[in-house]
């Protein structure tokens, strides 16, 4: 009972945490916007429209994007970790975000060589361009992962699929690479480092939508989930359909690092770090518990790692990448080292 | 009452089986262990009566039904399991696995109601770890996890168990302790239990019938009786010296 009363107040310092993290986020950037500014803005008061055009167009969106990529990045490392049982199982190992990359790489080559114009000339289609081809290149992977999945029945062979699936993909992403454009290759680098300003307003919807949907589908796997940390054998014996779950949650897990991915590149860490540091703040295993904080603390630290690529004084974004990667790897070695 | 009728059955990987036909049956309340040499296929019997994999041949009666015919959730509902392999996770409690025995009854988020809660809580007292529940799982000893995962099985409230090696790993206090727990549970519970072990002169002391089971061989169903003063053993095994029950 106590502990369910520790993880209350957590719960409740940490959706306030959020709440700061996301002010922050909108006030903090290469111009620094004063509060009240902010407020009259956000109220919708007759503003500086500057001010306004900032705020409203590009920060905003760029939060919104981080929370609902946080989000969906730790739910999906969750889903992995615990499918795989598994600390360092997450979508990237699956070769999920290298099929994303490969498929920005050929939509690169086809425009650069077939079309003879590099695809950043292409304004607006760019953008829509790689999202489409990096979507479809995770989905390629996805549905490759999920024919051997009913094939093999041990976990540990389907993560040596994947892992080589992914060095495939980045092979052939190298070959393309060799034969773009220099201009694109910048475009494809550029893409790599993972951002969350490409969604903007025009599409934060279609991609905030998407998510929530592979959230909600995820809230809805608890119970099985719960049963599966026992092991396919017990999973089994209580009446859990083991090889339909493990598809639903390669699905699940799959689809939504396929949208953030295509959106804003491939981010790493998240999803293998948030999970681990919501099982040890909140001291549990029950996917009832875990599922919906790891969405809030996924949403958290992206918010501030999102702050931390946009400090005042840097002239433009780090690339979100380095950012992760600096909070998350030490984390998950922390996580190693706790464990034995 | 008869639970458990097996006719001519053969039991194996894809289409090859690796044992004679089998024809057993068992009435509930019984205590049964499975003795014989490792890779004589206790594993693959075992997979085959929980419906885990399919038997090449034969059929399986539970219960007075045909054993494919039941749903996931009704085999849930009458088959138990207990393993050797142990669930590994860092924040797992004893009060979490064990109530994961009540999945087959619970709504789709798992929730443990009253009648849910009672059956844990005495799950956890016939096994003697209610002072554990609040434990990580993790943190206990072998013999504890042991206790752990039968009063899981005890919560999926089932008129038959399976336990597959329940006494390897432990000490000689703890394996009298869970003879005995089992035999309480098929005579005071009407349980029927069904184990596999290596603990011959132990499990004499507390079993009602022994399955042998060897490499290509019949397996034979024994009363413990017949079983001592006897060379069943020796013969069955193809052993050199005399075994003295």
């Amino acid at each position: 009972m106590t502990r369910n009363k520790i993880n209350i107040s957590i719960l409740i310092a940490i959706i306030f945490l959020g709440i700061l993290l996301f002010i922050i986020n909108l006030l903090v950037g290469s111009v620094a916007i004063p509060f009240t500014d902010l407020f009259d803005v956000l109220c919708g008061k007759k503003s500086n429209p500057t001010v306004a055009t900032i705020v409203l167009d590009y920060r905003l969106p760029q939060a919104v994007t981080a929370i609902y990529a946080g989000a969906a990045l730790s739910v999906a490392g969750l889903l992995m970790q615990t499918l795989f049982r598994n600390p360092l199982a997450d979508p990237s190992m699956l070769g999920i975000s290298s099929g994303a990359g490969l498929g920005v790489a050929i939509i690169i080559l086809m425009t650069g060589v077939l079309g003879g114009s590099a695809l950043s000339t292409m304004g607006i289609w760019s953008n829509l361009g790689v999202s489409l081809a990096a979507f479809a290149g995770a989905t390629l992977v996805l549905m490759l992962i999920l024919g051997f999945s009913s094939r093999v029945r041990n976990m540990t062979t389907l993560i040596i699929i994947g892992l080589m699936i992914s060095y495939l993909a980045g092979s052939m992403t190298d070959i393309m690479k060799f034969f773009s454009m220099k201009e694109d290759i910048h475009a494809f680098v550029i893409w790599g480092m993972g951002s969350y300003s490409a969604v903007g307003t025009s599409k934060l919807m279609f991609f905030s939508t998407s998510i929530t949907l592979g959230l909600f589908a995820s809230l809805f796997m608890s119970k099985n989930l719960n049963i599966l940390l026992l092991g396919d054998l017990y999973a089994d014996n209580l009446g859990l359909n083991v090889k339909r779950n493990s598809i639903f949650i390669i699905l699940i897990s799959g689809y939504l690092t396929a949208i953030v991915t295509a959106y804003c590149g491939p981010i790493a860490f998240l999803g293998l770090a948030i999970p681990h540091m919501t099982r040890f703040i909140f001291k549990t295993s029950d996917h009832r518990i875990l599922v919906p904080t790891v969405m809030l603390i996924g949403m958290i630290v992206s918010l501030l790692c999102n702050i931390i690529a946009r400090m005042p004084g840097l002239e433009g974004n780090l690339p979100i990448n380095a950012v992760t990667a600096f909070i998350g790897a030490p984390v998950v070695i922390w996580v190693i080292l706790r464990k034995r | 009452m008869e639970v458990l009728k097996v006719k001519d059955l053969h039991i194996g990987y894809r289409d090859k089986a690796i044992l004679p036909p089998i024809n057993v049956s068992l009435n509930e309340g019984n205590l049964i262990a499975l003795i014989g040499p490792n890779g004589a296929g206790k594993s693959t019997l075992f997979k085959t009566l929980t419906a885990y994999i399919k038997p090449v041949s034969g059929s399986i009666e539970l219960m007075g039904k045909e054993l494919s015919s039941y749903s996931a959730k009704e085999k849930a509902m009458l088959i138990g399991l207990v393993l050797t392999e142990r669930p590994d996770d860092m924040f797992l409690k004893v009060y979490d696995v064990v109530s994961s025995g009540r999945c087959p009854y619970t709504n789709f988020f798992g929730k443990i109601e009253k009648d849910d809660e009672n059956i844990i809580q005495e799950s956890l007292e016939i096994v003697g770890i209610n002072q554990l529940k609040d434990r990580y799982f993790n943190t206990l000893s072998d013999g504890e996890k042991q206790k752990v995962m039968i009063a899981k099985t005890l919560a999926q409230d089932t008129p038959i168990i399976f336990m597959d090696e329940p006494t390897a790993f432990i000490d000689y206090p703890s394996k009298i302790e869970l003879f005995s727990l089992m035999k309480m549970l098929t005579k005071e519970r009407n349980k029927t239990i069904i184990f596999s072990s290596h603990d011959l002169e132990l499990l004499l002391r507390y079993t009602d019938d022994i399955w042998l089971i060897s490499k290509g061989k019949q397996l034979i169903s024994a009363k413990k009786d017949d079983l001592i003063g006897n060379d069943i053993l020796k013969e069955y095994f193809n052993l050199k010296e005399d075994i003295k029950i």
